[in-house]
């Protein structure tokens, strides 16, 4: 057990240095720089500098060994860090993109529908790619409005650049088209401006090329000329498509010897392979041009 | 601790090379974006074992030095490191702690403290109402750091005080938890 003296002496001494502390804090505030207090710090500190600039150096390697296990720690926790945004940006950026991608698909074919030439006075609902078929020999694609959206069979699919196909089966939510890359597909068509009428038919396993076929020998086609749906009607039979959907555009010419026709490649506007966005065109319109349309010139009743 | 000139010398050196070191090198590592501090530890470490006497002495030597060496406001660090060393030193007295893991919580205790109340003065002496909340943070790193310096700090200590200690709890513990003989049979458990 401690004695009182103990117990004194031991209080004193705190009270000591705490107003020891105090005093030299209460000088420190009040004098002036040239003061007592900061011109021993000043002196202090003069005296320090060699010791610390020696204990800088001595000290060196293990701060840097500290410094580098530190630079460490926080260079992982940086990079999970980094990692997760670089993660939340990817995401970010993949929805902005497709964003992207699908605005200008759905501008492409609202631009597609103002154009000039196109039919006049169509109405449209626009559907987005659901599923696609897997193999080249059928090409169709399933769209996510149906009849509960007004579609019939038989309509015409434009997609983002020009002709894209037509209905061919339709359920309650989701409709199948038949793209004109199907081998199944005919369209009638007619080169512009010349005018040359044919059939516009796929060439199985290259989406990328059109045959326009039954293209009279004698009329003039040549490289880079449009080619639209005609929309023939003659008599009680009618073209499936409007008159003056823009199909593509004329890459190369056949002229074979013996044969009667034309055979003419071409290559579709619309990127068949890879659209995301269609518009069913609900109602004809009216055909853009004063001239009457005519049938394929040769084999074309019938066809779409 | 026995006052003798001797003792004087060596808190002394305890005073100077912590300052020194902390000044020099601690002080420039960063380690989770906080400071290892060694100074409140080499004062409570002086404190555990000297007294709270010579803990306060040595806090209050100790924060001169370092006021001298910085240019801080004379007397901050003297007022709260007396107060850190006295607290410790009589926690030695009061608890008489002997267990071999003692350093780490009166390490973090004196951390805390130091901190905390380096930081209540100059609060109150000198820095407007903007303090950033990332200065709370830097206190609590400090003070994990401290506390796993504390070990080896307190160790160094009782290493250059020693000669001069009259209680070391330590030595006193080892004393207590002497080897336990054999008994009669010469099976431990036995003994009669």
């Amino acid at each position: 057990m401690p004695t009182d003296k103990q117990i004194r002496r031991r209080r004193a001494a705190l009270a000591t240095f705490i107003a020891a502390s105090v005093v030299m804090l209460t000088a420190y505030f009040g004098e002036s720089s040239e003061g007592v207090f900061h011109t021993l710090q000043r002196g202090a500190q003069e005296a320090f500098a060699p010791i610390e600039t020696g204990a800088g150096r001595a000290l060196k390697p293990a701060r840097d060994l500290v410094g580098w296990i530190g630079d460490t720690v926080e260079a992982k926790g940086e990079n999970e860090d980094l990692r997760a945004e670089l993660k939340d940006l990817r995401e970010r950026l993949g929805r902005s993109e497709t964003a992207i991608r699908d605005a200008e698909q759905l501008r492409d074919i609202v631009n597609l529908r103002q154009a000039e030439g196109f039919p006049q006075g169509t109405r449209s609902v626009a559907a987005r790619v659901i599923a696609r078929s897997p193999t080249v020999w059928y090409s169709t694609i399933k769209i996510d409005k149906g009849a509960g959206d007004g579609l019939r069979e038989d309509q015409p699919v434009i997609a983002e650049g020009g002709l894209a196909g037509k209905l061919t089966r339709v359920t309650g939510g989701t409709s199948e088209v038949t793209l004109i890359t199907d081998a199944s597909s005919a369209v009638s068509a007619q080169i512009m401006p010349a005018g040359a009428n044919g059939i516009v038919k796929p060439e199985v396993g290259r989406p990328s090329d059109l045959l326009l076929d039954f293209v009279q020998r004698g009329r003039r086609v040549t490289e880079g000329t449009t080619v639209v749906t005609s929309g023939f009607r003659s008599g009680r039979v009618e073209s499936l498509f409007p008159r003056g959907i823009p199909i593509g555009r004329v890459s190369r010419v056949d002229l074979d010897e013996v044969e009667l026709y034309q055979r003419v490649h071409i290559k579709p506007f619309a990127d068949l392979r890879s659209i995301d966005f269609v518009a069913v065109l609900t109602s004809r319109g009216q055909a853009p041009a004063t001239e009457t349309s005519q049938a394929p010139d040769s084999a074309g009743a019938g066809l779409p | 601790m026995t006052f003798t000139p001797g003792s004087f010398a060596r808190a002394g050196l305890i005073a100077f090379v912590a300052t020194v070191v902390q000044l020099s090198g601690f002080g420039a590592m960063r380690l989770f974006g906080s400071s290892p501090d060694i100074i409140p530890l080499a004062v409570a470490g002086v404190a555990i074992y000297a007294g709270s006497v010579s803990g306060a002495a040595m806090g209050f030597g100790t924060g001169l030095l370092l006021d001298l060496a910085v240019g801080s406001t004379m007397g901050v660090s003297s007022l709260v490191l007396t107060a850190v060393g006295y607290g410790a030193g009589r926690y030695r007295e009061v608890r008489d702690p002997a267990h071999g893991l003692m350093s780490i919580p009166v390490g973090a205790v004196a951390t805390f403290g130091w901190v905390t109340a380096f930081a209540a003065v100059s609060f109150m002496l000198e820095v407007g109402p903007s303090v950033s909340p990332l200065v709370f943070r830097d206190m609590l790193l400090t003070t994990l750091i401290g506390a796993a310096l504390a070990m080896p700090v307190f160790a160094l200590c009782r290493r250059v005080l020693r000669s001069s200690l009259v209680v070391d709890p330590y030595e006193r513990r080892r004393r207590r938890s002497s080897p336990r003989e054999a008994g009669p049979l010469g099976l431990r458990g036995m003994e009669v």
